[in-house]
Order: C-alpha cells, then structure tokens, then sequence
C-alpha cells in the first residue's frame, strides 16, 4: 500500500516536472533539429537557411533569411531574440504570412529546430539576449483608450497605419524592409494578422522592441511617459476584435419596408457583420500570391420587392480605372449560380465554367454597378437591362457599399431570390491600388445564403396561449377531482 | 608617514606628467601640417527629385535626393577626406544631424566613436533607421515632441542613415578611427589642418564613387596640397 502511495506521488511529481516545463526554454540538439528542418522547412527557407528554397519565389512576404540572424518578433532589448521567442514564432507561425503554426511537432523537435536556426548566424548569438522588461501594465479603460488615441495622433501612427488603423497611410507606397522589398504596415483593425500576435501584452511588446528588419520602429524612447506604451496598446485593441469570428451560413434578414441605399446609413450598422474570408486566386495564371483584400463583412436585408446586399472591406487605395496609366479600379462581385438547382450541383467557384455559367452582381468605382454572366474570369459578359443599383462610401481604407436588385428576375441569366432557399454565393474583390485586375483577384469559395423567412407576431402569442390553456385545463382536471372525492 | 605620503604625491606627479605627455595635442609645440584637398568628379551630377505626398508644409512639395552633387571646377561636394594614419585623441565636440526640411543636415557628417546627437527640428514624425555592421543598427521613432535624441556610435564604419515615414531621407555618418578629417565643400574642397607631420595616408570616401587613397608627406608648419579625381 504505502509503496503505491509513494510510487503515485513520484508519479505526480514527475508529471508536475514535465509540466511545468514548457514555461522555461529547453536547450535543442542542432542535428537533430537538421533532421526536422530538412523534412518541414528547407522547402521555403532554403537547405542553407538563406530563405531561398524552391518554394520562396512564389511567397510574399519572403520567407526569413535565417543567416542574416534578424527576427521580427524578439522580447529583447538587443538584437538577438530569445530561444523562447523562436520556439513561440515555430509554434504559433506567422499570422498574415504562410508560415504555419506547427504546433503539430513534438516539443522536443522544435527546440531541437531553434538550436539548428541558430547555428545558421552563429556569430549573431554570441551577443546574449537582453530580455526587454515591459513598464508596468496598465489595465485597458476608456481613459486609457482614450490617452491611447492621443498619443497615436501625437506620434503619427497614422503615417503608416492610416487614421484609423487600416493600413492606409501616405507612406505606405513607399515602405520596404531592410532588404529591399516592398513591405506592407500592419491593419490595426485586424489584431489576428499580427506577426507576433494581437494580445493587449503582445502589442505593447512590439511598440517598445520594434520589428526588426522592418520601417517599424522602437517606441520605448519616444512616448511622452513609459506609460503610454500600455495607453497606445489598449487603444489599438480596442480598434478591431481579437479573432474575426468568421460566418459559416450567411443569412439576410427580412424587413418590413424600405431599405437604404445609403451604406453608411444607421440601419446597417445596427445590424451585426457577418465575416468571410477571401483568398489569392492561385488556380489560374496570373496568380494572386499576397491578396490585398482578405476579408469582406455581409450585411443583407430582404423585403417583399428587393434584396439589398451591404458589403464592407478594407482597401487602403481607392483606385478608379486610368487608362492613360494603366491603372485598374477597385472592383467587388457577388456570384451567384443562374438558376437555382435542386440538390447540391454548383457552377464551378472560379466564375463557373464552360457549360455552367455563373451570375455576377458587380460593383467597380468609377462605373457603379453592373451585372453580368460569366463562363470563367476571362469571359464574363455584362447583362443589359438590369434593375441593379449600387451606392458607395469611401473612407480612410474602407469601403461601403450597398448592392439592390429586385427579388424576382427578368429573364433566364438571372435567378429569383426565393426565401427560405440556401442559395449559392460566393464573392471575389480586386484592389487597383495593388495591381489586381483579371485573374489577379481574391476570391472564396462557394457559401450558402438564405433569406430568412419573416418572424410572424405569432410567436409571440400562441406560446403564452398554449400554457395558460394548459394552467386552465389543469386547474379544471384538479377541481373535478376534488370534487368526485 | 610622510615618506609615505611623499611616495604618493611623487606618483600622482609622475602619473599626472605621464598622462600629460601621452595624450598627443593636436595644436602641439612641434607643429603640423595642413593637408588641403581638393575632390573633382569629370561627370553628371546625380540628383533624384521624387513628388512629395504627405507633409508638404514641411517638406516641400519636391523631393531631392543629391547622390552626386558638383560645384564649380567639377568640384564634388559632400565627400569624407581623412587621414587614418594620424592618430589622435577624439574629438570632444559632439557631432549633430538635425532632420529639417525632410532632409538630413548635414547630408554626410564625419565624426570620432563617441555620441551622436539626432535634432528633429521638423515638428513632425521622423524615424532614426541606420544602416551599420560594426555599430548595432537602430530604428527608433522620434516623434514631433522628441527633439533630440543621442546615440552612440563606438565603431568606425560608415552608417546610412534612412527615415522611413519619407522614403528619401538619405544620410550618412563617418565614424573614422582618427580625428583628422574633414568634409569636403560645394567647390569640393577640403582642409584639414595640425596633421602631424610625415608620411601619412589620406583618404577619400564618397556615398556614389567609393574610396580612394594617397601618400602624402605632411611638413610641419606647411600647407601640402592633393587632388582627388573620383570615377564611377
């Protein structure tokens, strides 16, 4: 017995041991980490860890020159990062970059990676790192957020980030990183792009060590109190949610009345977003590597006449079509199937196909909006006599823009919006400003729609009437009984 | 005791003397010479004007970026001329760049290892983004209410100093081993004055047209003149 308890206890304490583990670093074996590095990472970073692998050209941002010994992400008052600041980046990945979270390894094989990713600048950890103590925290309120947004205009976020934190400042064009490449600032407003994560912690980590390698600064020496760098961190959480939360099933709510044309009129915003995700086309040529667009927020409504589509996205350019500078526009579409089909039969995503075409409802600056069919992002021919119409609102880096079409169609190019129906949709945008025109776009793939039916007042009275019927027939069924007894 | 003390005091004068003795004073008894340089360059000038988008109030509505600027006489301007031969105690006077009108001033400065203090007299944001090896490199913000800043440089090397809120911000900073330089003028000319006599090694260093070197012999008390024709 007394031998069980003991073994129990080493047990637990061995497990506590273990646990308590990942907190500190563990020392990696190098070559042993040049077995796992080869098998998952010299596809990108290059057999040498020059960043130049067969896969690197077609990636942007580039993939990390590991010889050169610069991280972005470090919690160092030097250059040189932490090993626990390497393990944290294999482990979480690059958010907003095609580095993946592989936390999918074993522990062991990613400090065993560290130890290998170190020897590729060996003489750039001789310097030991310095770790970067953070002023003390300041817990977020509207007075912080406040002070926050004083010290962004005081300090000029803007000059990068834009006035309101979407990646739209009047440096942008002209940002690139220590080597040479065109960079992009960071969306404040997307906190889950965020290379070294989106926590209030995180972000004043990097307002005070900078991103190495990039125009983004050191902040420590260059807030008006140490404070501030709290002040500026729960401020930029406040701009945008931690996660995207993004919609699976997109629904449009029915209405009884008018709908707005104007997107920035009150009724939409008191509707909640629904997020979906957009990716680089890469099926066909040219391919879309680093997509300026990624996301799209739906809003939708239906009435008894029309239904109206209320689209959001970030662009940090507003761009009209000019020819004389073979400047492109800034386009949205909204695809649907041309017919309905019982049963899961869909065009195919990329703008459908030779025998199944698809319908588009389009918006492009400068144009307005249009509608059109299409066998393929190559042939897409405009519809005539229409009955869309579109509004658009542009400003600091975002779009609005309300889409109206008649529920019942006029012909067979386009289809009816049925309630209660799961309609096909999906959605590609091109932003100019970044070259993206033809193929060049982003795109999801096929989601489903639905109007919802409207919510009768009956709910609200047949529920109180069942069960104070039900109370009557009760109290009835008791009376008799008291009274056969 | 007072053996002691003596002992003491004859040290403290021996070590007073020595420190005296060693620390080599430019504007010494024995006299230098002053090596007087001229930098010609037989070709265009480089001069790069980009539209200004943002803070036009200060910074102009037209960027200039001078890669290569020549005077009268194909004089070449803003060229580092030192002797590294000649050693000598740093300089004491602190080296400035003030960024004003968008514009590093001065556009090349020349300094001993030591600090280096950074103006922002332009009310608007700037950041610090240096290109160095021997030096760590730095990024540092300096907001319109940060008006100086110091940083220390304690290697020589030649630092590119870049801004990246105005992509055409361009500097530079020499951190020479010796303190005998001298940056050279509009007409491309450049004195250095007290270098101590012999043969001594002076050196031309140009952002665009590279290094180039030359013997020269410093004579006390004399004025030894030398010509540098830079070429791409």
């Amino acid at each position: 017995m007394r031998a069980i308890v003991l073994v129990g206890a080493l047990a637990s304490a061995v497990f506590l041991f273990a646990s308590a583990s990942p907190a500190g670093a563990q020392a990696g074996d190098a070559q042993a980490g040049r077995a796992v590095y080869e098998r998952k990472c010299a596809l990108c970073h290059g057999e040498k860890g020059d960043g130049k692998g067969p896969g690197a050209d077609l990636l942007d941002p580039r993939p990390r020159d590991f010889t050169t010994g610069i991280y972005k992400i470090r919690t160092t008052v030097n250059k040189t990062p932490t090993d626990r600041d390497l393990f944290d980046v294999i482990t979480r990945g690059m958010p907003g970059t095609f580095m993946p979270a592989w936390d999918v390894l074993p522990e062991k094989d990613r400090w065993n990676l560290v130890a290998y990713l170190k020897a590729f600048a060996a003489d750039k950890f001789k310097e030991a790192p310095k770790k970067q103590e953070l002023p003390k925290e300041v817990a977020s309120s509207p007075e912080s957020i406040r002070r926050g947004k004083e010290m962004y205009e005081a300090i000029e976020c803007n000059k990068c980030h834009g006035a309101e934190g979407r990646a739209d400042g009047p440096s942008r064009p002209e940002l690139k990183d220590e080597w040479g490449h065109p960079i992009r600032p960071a969306n404040l407003t997307k906190r889950w792009t965020f290379r070294g994560g989106g926590g209030r912690a995180e972000i004043a980590m990097r307002l005070t060590t900078g991103v190495l390698g990039t125009p983004m600064p050191s902040f420590i020496d260059s807030v008006e109190k140490p404070d501030d760098i709290w002040h500026l961190a729960n401020y930029l959480a406040s701009l945008g949610p931690e996660s995207p939360h993004y919609a699976t099933l997109l629904t449009a709510e029915a209405v009884n009345g008018d709908i707005p044309a104007d997107p920035v009129a009150e009724f939409w915003t008191r509707m909640a977003p629904q997020n979906i995700p957009l990716v680089g086309q890469v099926t066909i040529d040219p391919r879309n590597f680093n997509p300026s667009i990624d996301m799209v927020a739906l809003r939708a409504a239906w009435n008894d006449k029309e239904v109206a589509f209320h689209v959001t996205w970030d662009d940090p350019t507003q761009s009209g079509a000019d020819a004389a500078k073979k400047a492109s526009p800034d386009v949205v579409s909204l695809q649907f199937p041309q017919k309905v089909a019982e049963g899961a039969d869909r065009p195919y995503f990329l703008m459908g196909g030779d025998a199944d075409a698809v319908y588009l409802l389009r918006w492009e600056n400068g144009k307005g909006a249009t509608e059109a069919s299409a066998n393929g992002p190559t042939r897409i021919v405009p519809l005539a006599g229409g009955e869309v119409t579109g509004q658009a609102a542009y400003a600091n880096g975002q779009y609005r823009l309300v889409l109206k079409r008649p529920l019942v169609s006029k012909g067979p190019d386009r289809p009816t919006f049925q309630p209660a129906v799961f309609l096909p949709i999906a959605f590609q945008a091109w932003d100019g400003g970044a070259g993206e025109t033809g193929a060049k776009m982003s795109l999801t793939s096929w989601y489903y729609l639905r109007l919802e039916e409207p919510q009768s007042s009956r709910r609200f009275v047949v529920p109180p009437v069942v069960a104070i019927l039900t109370f009557a027939a009760m109290l009835l069924v008791v009376r008799v009984a008291n009274r056969r007894a | 005791m007072r053996r002691a003390l003596g002992v003491v005091l004859a040290a403290a004068l021996v070590a007073g003397v020595a420190l005296f003795v060693q620390r080599p004073d430019p504007v010494d008894a024995q006299g230098g010479g002053t090596v007087e340089v001229t930098v010609t360059y037989n070709g265009a000038p480089v001069v790069e004007k980009l539209k200004v988008n943002k803070d036009t109030e200060k910074c102009g509505t037209e960027a200039v970026i001078e890669k290569i600027v020549v005077g009268g006489n194909k004089g070449l301007a803003n060229a580092v001329v030192s002797v590294p031969t000649a050693k000598g105690a740093p300089k004491m006077a602190k080296a400035t760049v003030d960024q004003h009108g968008c514009k590093f001033v001065p556009h090349v400065t020349a300094m001993t290892p030591g600090d280096l203090e950074l103006k922002n007299s332009d009310d608007i944001l700037h950041n610090i983004h240096t290109y160095s090896t021997a030096n760590p490199s730095i990024n540092k913000a300096q907001p319109k209410f940060k008006k100086v800043m110091m940083e220390k440089f304690e290697k020589p090397e030649i630092i590119k100093l870049t801004c990246d809120v105005h992509s055409w911000m361009l500097g530079w900073v020499a951190v020479l081993p010796t303190p005998f330089f001298a940056v050279s003028d509009a007409s491309g000319a450049a004195k250095i004055e007290n270098v101590p006599a012999g043969k001594q090694t002076v050196e031309v260093w140009h952002e665009t047209l590279g290094k180039q070197t030359k013997e020269v012999d410093v004579k006390a008390g004399q004025v030894v003149k030398v010509g540098f024709e830079m070429k791409k």
